[in-house]
């Protein structure tokens, strides 16, 4: 066993119904190095880490891991033993609790104490050591609440160390953080570097690759592509290396002729509603009748927030238009963007989506009751006609219609989604990431679905945090980078690394 | 995909069911245990009388819980509508429309609406627009009410009991009205029947064989036709249950075909998906409030009339009755699911217990414990159940 190898993956493998989200993945990361991890969104990157860290236990995937020397067995249920192994993530959702202090935080769950009462000194003052240590600039008594994201984030990374952590993990440590905190951030990283600790960095950002690891894995589809030290790679080698696959037979082919441009969104700047942070810096793009638009960009580059920004629930506009058929529109909530005839087809089906306790009927009928109601009824019998058509239409697999939607698979469960926004006769269809956890079968459906309707004059933008959805299906592709649209792509001039130039923001800032 | 499918009703409606056989086994206990006198005509008469003024406030409250809120204030209000009544039947209504007791009444009536319609858009403006939680919004509410109604009555008990106002919660319909208002029920019930047969059959849709629509409604005609025959035994059937009847069908009506309904229970099940629909979350809360308030009002004015007189003490611990009507009428404290004939039943095992337990002259303290058990054991059952699904 080399001494240098603090963590070897041997041929893990971990399977979900339906995906292989790791096929027989191996590399080594070795004591006191910065190990850069990267990929697309569901290359396998965070099914790895949650192994690491007992989300999924022993048993539970096939293969070994070997840390320090002996193979890693996290039992089920037991979320501490991972840490008091010396494993320790910070995730990408922070998980302090916001009404306690720094220092309440770093000791939560092993507070030290003296018959029984909680020896608060000894709480502070450890935790005053730490942060000496690494030379944070964070006071032990501050409220977790009133810090900054960076200086949460460190907070958290404090935590891991007060815990003696061996191998510290950061699933993009940086996607909220300002250019200064990132900075900061890698200055820590270096400290703790020369302390001995051990650093997996996961990122897509390639920057960030770049300027801090001393070696690279990197992960597609599950398998690992290669494992370098960094200073042997390139930029577009490393994008070469997360993207390189071949298109397969995915995408149903469509019979689409765009049409004129009916909306277009020109310059649009728009503010996050709570945090008074500017999310949208300028985002121009149109979108023909008929066309398929899709919108390529990293977590964090603002899709969600545009889309969401437009259909009038996000973000407060403070500067740019929305234009529909060359009307400006002035959209403050979704009931006003779907009679101006905007649907939107939420990121997270679960959270946004669908009331899950409730039958398919009702989800479907719920934005649409307008249609069957007056003040004093509901027409019942219509709404269970129309919602039927459009169900039978879109192929939703149940029963009937009456079961609850929590019930149906993620394929059909989308396709009642969608159904819900179809029925009120949208102009523009918006769909953010709209195959997201669903089997290939049920993708397919949705993309022929997307094909025809399309075919009978709706305009449809779609965000994909896969590329080839993205190029599979669109007609153009519009790619966003750090709440700016950086360019519109025509399909025939896209490519997965053009895409990717464009998305990591190392083409823009030229 | 076809219609229905009677399985999955039945599944769906477990809770209901699980409540009726809860309430048939309380009756069969007390009947045993009474030797018969319990099943008495007088006594049911006594007992649907004595849920009345829960159940407004607990059908109110089902669709409170279903946006996942609560209403802390509701028995104080009630008592504060009670309060304010009284005074205005016993030196108001006397000064300005002397002898003229119905037209007097029937302010009262409108002034107890009022009372308990301005106080709960007072609750549900802060709840709504302000956005305080509606547990302390209400917990609030309950104090600033106890203080009104010692305002009010200035310690002292208010005598409400003038000949017109009292016929609102003690009167009892002649027998023949009785008969013919069941008559009516039932009547209306099967016109209802073959009215829904015609529109699915416009709509196209498949009908169920006759029978069992016939079953269905021959059921309820018969539960109709049975209590009017055991009441009407007694003295009739009293003017306080027949509101709560006509309220119930009313509310239960709202919360099933309006939009106003559908959306409670959309924004209960998940808010950011009923947003996104295009509802409006702060106007939706605003209006379920309302709804409350005016039931207390209701629930306040029978109240009143019923005990004939308003106390420093009306309407104290109604709200925790009819919460745990709700509870055990299947109202999910998490929102999102409830319905109003659940609350109902609910509050008829509530005042079946409490009249059951004082005719077996069990201690007030004892009363208490077994009432506190029931209202956990339903829920244990309803989780055994719902578990085991």
């Amino acid at each position: 066993m080399d001494e240098n190898i603090i963590l070897d993956f041997q041929h893990v493998t971990k399977s979900f119904p339906g995906v292989v989200a790791l096929d027989d993945v191996s590399f080594q990361v070795r004591r006191g190095e910065i190990h850069g991890l990267c990929g697309e969104n569901g290359a396998g990157k965070s099914t790895l880490m949650k192994i690491l860290s007992g989300v999924y236990p022993y048993g539970d995937y096939e293969g070994k891991v070997i840390y320090d020397g002996r193979e890693l067995v996290l039992k089920a249920s037991s979320i501490k033993q991972a840490s008091e192994e010396g494993i320790a993530i910070v995730y990408q959702e922070l998980t302090l609790v916001p009404g306690m202090t720094v220092g309440e935080n770093i000791f939560l769950g092993r507070e030290p104490t003296e018959m029984g009462s909680i020896t608060w000194d000894r709480i502070y003052s450890e935790t005053q050591k730490i942060l000496d240590e690494y030379k944070l600039d964070i006071q032990p008594q501050d409220i977790v609440r009133n810090l900054g994201v960076g200086k949460m984030q460190m907070t958290e990374i404090a935590k891991a160390l007060s815990e003696n952590a061996r191998v510290l993990i950061l699933d993009e440590p940086t996607s909220a953080l300002s250019e200064a905190e990132v900075t900061r951030l890698m200055e820590i990283l270096g400290t703790l570097k020369q302390h001995g600790v051990t650093c997996i960095y996961i990122t897509h950002k390639l920057e960030e690759l770049f300027r801090i690891t001393d070696r690279v894995t990197v992960l597609r589809d599950g398998k690992v592509v290669t494992t370098q030290d960094t200073k042997d790679l390139n930029s577009e080698k490393l994008i070469q290396h997360m993207v390189g696959r071949e298109m397969k037979e995915r995408f149903p082919q469509g019979n689409r002729k765009p049409g004129e441009v009916i909306f277009e969104v020109d310059d649009l700047w728009a503010k996050d509603p709570d945090k008074g942070r500017e999310v949208l810096k300028g985002v121009t793009f149109n979108l023909r009748e008929g066309e398929i638009l899709g919108i390529a960009g990293l977590m964090g580059s603002g899709r969600t927030e545009l889309v969401m920004t437009i259909f009038g629930e996000y973000g407060k506009v403070t500067r740019g238009t929305v234009k529909l058929n060359g009307r400006e529109l002035d959209i403050s909530s979704s009931h006003q963007a779907m009679e101006a005839g905007i649907s939107l087809v939420p990121e997270d089906r679960k959270r946004h989506g669908l009331v899950l306790i409730q039958s398919i009927l009702k989800n479907i009928s719920l934005p649409n009751l307008d249609r069957f109601a007056s003040f004093l009824r509901v027409d019942q019998h219509a709404e269970l006609v129309e919602s039927l058509k459009i169900a039978k239409e879109l192929a939703v697999k149940a029963p009937n219609m009456f079961v609850p939607v929590e019930s149906l698979s993620g394929g059909n469960q989308q396709k009642v989604v969608i159904s819900k926004w179809l029925m009120s006769g949208p102009k523009v269809l918006i769909m953010d990431d709209p195959t997201r956890g669903i089997d290939v079968g049920a993708k397919y459906e949705i993309y022929k679905l997307m094909n025809e309707l399309t075919e009978h004059g709706i305009s449809i933008i779609m965000i994909s945090s896969d590329l080839q959805e993205v190029l599979g299906m669109s007609d153009r592709v519009m790619v966003m980078c750090q709440g700016r649209s950086r360019g519109t792509l025509e399909i025939t001039e896209a490519t997965q690394e053009r895409i990717m130039m464009l998305a990591t923001g190392m083409a823009c800032e030229q | 995909m076809n219609i229905s499918s009677l399985g999955k009703r039945f599944r769906e409606n477990i809770q209901t069911y699980i409540i009726i056989i809860l309430l048939i086994v309380i009756w069969g206990v007390f009947a045993v245990v009474t030797e018969g006198n319990y099943l008495s005509s007088q006594n049911i008469s006594n007992l649907f009388r004595q849920m009345a003024v829960t159940s407004f406030l607990a059908a109110g409250m089902v669709l409170v819980m279903v946006i996942g809120g609560i209403d802390l204030s509701v028995g104080k209000l009630a008592g504060f509508v009670s309060v304010v009544v009284a005074v205005f039947q016993r030196d108001i209504w006397v000064k300005i429309i002397p002898d003229q007791p119905i037209l007097a009444a029937g302010l009262s009536v409108i002034v107890g609406l009022l009372t308990g319609l301005a106080f709960g858009s007072f609750q549900a403006y802060i709840i709504a627009y302000l956005r305080v939680p509606s547990f302390i919004t209400t917990l609030g509410g309950q104090f600033i009410l106890n203080g009104g109604i010692l305002l009010v009555t200035q310690g002292k008990t208010i005598a409400a009991n003038q000949p017109g106002f009292s016929a609102i919660g003690q009167a009892y319909l002649p027998t023949n009205t009785g008969w013919i208002i069941a008559a009516g029920v039932v009547a209306l019930l099967f016109v209802l029947m073959f009215r829904d047969r015609r529109t699915k059959v416009k709509y196209g849709f498949t009908l169920k064989p006759i029978y069992q629509d016939i079953l269905k409604v021959a059921f309820f005609a018969v539960l109709v036709l049975l209590y009017v025959y055991v009441v009407n035994k007694f003295k009739g059937i009293q003017v306080p249950v027949l509101i709560l009847a006509m309220t119930v069908i009313v509310v239960s009506y709202i919360s099933t075909n309006t939009r106003f309904g559908r959306y409670a229970y959309a924004l209960g099940g998940n808010r950011e998906a009923a947003r996104l629909s295009g509802i409006n979350i702060k106007k939706q809360t605003f209006l379920v409030f309302v709804l409350m308030g005016l039931l207390c009002g209701l629930g306040g004015v029978v109240l009143a009339s019923y005990v004939g007189y308003g106390t420093i003490s009306a309407g104290g611990g109604y709200e925790l009755d009819a919460i745990a009507s709700c509870v055990l009428g299947g109202t999910s404290t998490l929102g999102g699911s409830g319905t109003i004939f659940g609350a109902v039943v609910g509050a008829l095992i509530m005042a079946s217990l409490n009249t059951g337990l004082q005719m077996m002259n069990v201690s007030p303290a004892l009363q208490y414990v077994l009432r506190g058990l029931v209202l956990v054991l339903a829920v244990i059952i309803d989780v055994y159940f719902k578990k085991s699904n």
